[in-house]
């Protein structure tokens, strides 16, 4: 028997869900061996993942909150995902955005909350925007791959985060500690209805203006079309005389910007100072989500709150278990691959064929015997 | 066994030997395009076999087949009298048959007696003296110079063919294959690629040699088949050839199938104007002092045999190469002010080559296609119009007969012929008053093609045309003027209604002026 592998020549409609699907049950099926051979109940394990994750309120409130930096991070992924740019740089953008918002915070702490928001807000922007930047330029000047530089970027940036939280602007009264003193209150983004939805705070607006944003972005101006248009390649870009430089300075900017957004909303609403335990991977969440959706903003939303809600399940696992956190990493890659390697089906459809011997053959072939 | 087609035809090679491997009624397609079509061939052992054609014509699909890439759909492959189906290159190696691919499969980093053994060593134990040993002695044999101990990183590309050659001959092969092996090569290690083809053809291997350039083949090989849109368009020995010209005239079709009206057309302002233009490669000149002109109203055909520097022109009329020396004006404008100032609308519209790809975006619909050059024309400041745009894309498939008909397919979902219909609807949405067309009817089926040169001719009521073709046919058909490139070179520039230099047009594209 020979498997033999054909492109659609219509894209799958109403299978896609199901190959969806049994992606999803094959990640799931090696994350229950994978226990299995930590020598913790398989089954069980599962079981407690999902009471962990989707069984009470609070966990799920908890994992909206989680989905919220997420959400933002993938949206700055996907757009320069949009272009064949590849920002794997999500995590030290994010970093850099909560650096902003907190030397705004230290430095115009006297201030009122209208103007120190604004203020905490723009600086995490641009130190995010910025951050992003460098492995544009490097790339459109230098040529110099950007899934490199920007991922190396990750680790000067969490180190920018740490020297300053051991240095300059560490608290005083933290005996020790690494940590920023605490923001003034002005500076600390209030809860929605603290005794209903727990600690989900105000920041969770930034989503749907950023989604729709993001949307109208792409499908409605001229600059977005470009942008998908980019994403064929440099070539066409310069057959059609689109702005292909411009363009990768401008995603990369505003993915940072996004991931900025993100850092700062997460120091200022859930911690309330800078701290390096702000930064616990939804950078790289966030590039796994994008590609799950596949770049749009509405499976971005449903992806990103599905693997944060991962990420509270493992942490339920944690407790009752004692599995090790790095289990929510391997679910996640779990996922991603199989989820990869299940939208092959999309584009090939599988077939199996009678093989042919190589060895000369004194019979006619089947088909040759008809003509 | 099927009916047999009559391959040995009496002029061919001495009739007494065995082909070593005999293609019998080959034919691939892939979709709608017919790469090869019916192809006999029988290949010798002791002769060189070189293989003519443009590109597009079907010699890669050809030697994949040979190869074991891919099976063909009808007809089979003989080795030595035994019918054969190779699914995998393993299989075609095992058969014997060897292919130098244009690009080169080594491992950089490992000597030449590594690479030529590599998978071949024969036991656990590596022996690297007897290994250089067997490789020199190898390549004494077949008089190719290379030292075995040599990292392969460290030597010239016509080295690293060397090495590819010697696999080849360690794996007992006895065809080789080789795919356009002087494109790599400087001019030197050309004439020794020639040597050790010729040394390994007296010692009783079969040669097949792929190529496009002419002079090559003259000087290599013992017989030649011209391959011609997937099917043998002649095959002659080498000795018989007396004109090259007539060859060029073969490879790129004498064969008028097709008339089109043409309507005069009174010829309007200068649209281009080309002087002195000249642009160098590493392996030369890459244009040569190219000087012309084009006016509204007229069908100036580029013709040459691909590689003689179209491509190059075409890059720096249309924007993507700035004119290194000499003078290049667009619409009255230089160069740089034409390309600083650039109008999408009333200027110069582009139908490449690559017509998914670079021409449209494959993944995209037809009306994000259309946009791809038109966008400005649908876009009020930041905002772009799609629905107007949907309603445009609607128009052109109508007024083209674009089938299926929907716009909501993605490019690649279109045949070829349709694409270029979509494409040339769309670039002329921009009112060009320069077009540039480039092989606009490569691959497309007879009703496509009949229809694009009636699309061409049209435009040229308000547009002068720059129509870059390897296709004589359809040079002749369209061109008011025409124009022979020769090496980057203009070898002549006449009317087409000028019957005695039509007549020299294939000398001219050999270069035989």
């Amino acid at each position: 028997m020979l498997l033999t592998l054909h492109k659609r020549e219509e894209a799958l409609g109403r299978g896609a869900p199901v190959v969806y699907l049994c992606a999803l049950a094959l990640s799931l099926c090696v994350c229950a061996l994978m226990l299995a051979l930590a020598g913790k109940p398989a089954l069980g394990g599962l079981a407690v993942l999902f009471r962990g994750a989707f069984g009470q309120t609070h966990a799920l409130l908890d994992a909206l909150l989680k989905a919220i930096p997420i959400f933002l991070c993938s949206l700055g992924v996907a757009l320069s995902f949009r272009m064949q740019i590849w920002n794997i740089g999500a995590e030290g953008q994010f970093a850099l955005g909560a650096v902003g918002a907190t030397w705004a915070a230290l430095t115009f702490g006297g201030q009122p909350a209208v103007v120190l928001m604004p203020l905490m807000l723009l600086s995490a922007l641009i130190l995010g925007a910025l951050w992003g930047l460098i492995p544009a330029w490097l790339r459109l000047r230098l040529g110099v791959n950007e899934i490199i530089s920007s991922l190396m970027l990750n680790y000067v940036g969490i180190l920018v985060l740490e020297y300053l939280v051991f240095g300059a602007w560490k608290d005083p009264l933290s005996f020790g500690f690494p940590m920023s003193p605490e923001f003034p209150p002005a500076a600390q983004l209030s809860r929605i209805w603290p005794g209903v939805l727990g600690k989900l705070h105000w920041g969770l607006l930034a989503c749907p203006l950023a989604g729709v944003a993001y949307s109208v972005f792409l499908n409605r101006t001229r600059l977005g079309f470009e942008l998908a248009a980019c994403g064929e390649g440099e070539r066409v870009a310069r057959y059609a005389r689109l702005p292909y430089g411009f363009l990768v300075l401008l995603v990369m900017g505003l993915g940072g910007a996004l991931a900025g957004l993100a850092g700062s909303i997460e120091t200022s609403a859930t911690l309330g100072r800078l701290q390096p335990t702000l930064m616990v991977g939804y950078g790289y969440t966030a590039i796994v989500v994008a590609w799950l959706a596949r770049l749009k903003p509405w499976p971005i939303a449903f992806t990103a709150f599905l693997l944060a809600a991962l990420r509270v399940g493992v942490e339920a696992m944690q407790l009752e278990l004692q599995i090790p956190a790095a289990f929510g990493q391997i679910m996640e890659g779990a996922i991603l691959l199989c989820v990869l390697a299940g939208q092959f089906f999309l584009t090939y459809s599988v077939s199996l064929k009678r093989a042919r011997p190589a060895a000369p053959k004194a019979s006619p072939q089947p088909e040759e015997a008809q003509a | 066994m099927r009916n047999s087609l009559d391959l040995h035809d009496p002029d061919i090679g001495p009739v007494d030997v065995l082909p070593l491997v005999r293609l019998a009624g080959v034919t691939k397609r892939f979709g709608h395009v017919v790469a090869n079509d019916c192809i006999s061939l029988s290949i010798m052992p002791g002769r060189i076999k070189a293989l003519l054609g443009e590109n597009g014509a079907g010699k890669s699909t050809l030697m994949a087949m040979l190869a074991g890439r891919f099976m063909p759909d009808e007809g089979h492959i003989e080795v030595a009298g035994k019918r054969m189906a190779f699914s995998s290159s393993r299989q075609a190696i095992a058969a014997g048959i060897g292919m130098v691919y244009q690009h080169f499969m080594l491992v950089e980093d490992m000597s030449v007696a590594e690479n030529v053994l590599l998978g071949q060593e024969g036991g656990f134990v590596l022996d690297p003296k007897a290994m250089r040993a067997t490789v020199a002695e190898l390549a004494a044999r077949f008089g190719l110079a290379i030292d075995p101990a040599a990292r392969v990183g460290d030597l010239s590309m016509g080295e690293r063919q060397r090495v590819e050659i010697l696999k080849l001959l360690h794996r007992k092969s006895h065809v080789l294959i080789f795919d356009e092996p002087t494109a790599v090569l400087t001019p030197g290690e050309t004439e020794a690629l020639f040597e050790a083809l010729r040394n390994m053809s007296a010692q009783g291997k079969a040669i097949v040699f792929i190529s496009h350039k002419l002079e090559e083949v003259l000087s290599v090989a013992d017989e030649i088949a011209v391959l011609r849109k997937g099917r043998i368009e002649g095959e002659f020995l080498a000795s018989e050839v007396s004109s090259p010209a007539d060859l060029a005239r073969r490879m790129v079709g004498r064969d008028v199938l097709l008339t089109v009206e043409r309507e005069p057309v009174e010829p309007g302002p200068l649209v281009l104007s080309v002087r002195n233009l000249s642009m160098q490669g590493a392996g030369g000149a890459l244009l040569d002092d190219v000087s012309f002109d084009l006016r509204q109203g007229e069908v100036l055909g580029v013709l040459g045999v691909g590689g003689n520097g179209q491509q190059q022109l075409v890059e720096t009329v249309c924007g993507l190469i700035r004119p290194e020396s000499g003078q290049l004006d667009l619409l009255g404008h230089n160069w740089d002010k034409f390309y600083e100032h650039h109008d999408w609308d009333g200027a110069l519209a582009w139908v490449p080559e690559d017509r998914s790809g670079l021409a449209t975006c494959r993944a995209l619909d037809l009306t994000d296609n259309l946009l791809l050059t038109t966008r400005e024309g649908f876009s009020r400041g930041i905002w772009l119009d799609r629905a107007r745009a949907r309603k445009a894309a609607q128009e052109i498939v109508l007024a083209h007969n674009v089938q299926p008909g929907r716009i909501d397919l993605q490019a690649w979902q279109l045949s070829g012929g349709n694409l270029q219909k979509f494409v040339l609807g769309r670039e002329m949405r921009r009112h060009p008053r320069l077009l540039v067309a480039e092989q606009p009817t490569q691959g497309l089926d007879i009703a496509a093609t009949e229809a694009v040169w009636q699309l061409l001719l049209k435009a040229r009521q308000s547009t002068g045309v720059l129509l870059v073709t390897g296709d004589l046919t359809e040079a002749l058909l369209l061109s008011d003027r025409i124009l022979v490139l020769y090496r980057g070179r203009v070898m002549g520039l006449f009317p087409a209604s000028d019957k005695a230099q039509v007549e020299r047009i294939g000398s001219m594209m050999a270069g035989l002026s």
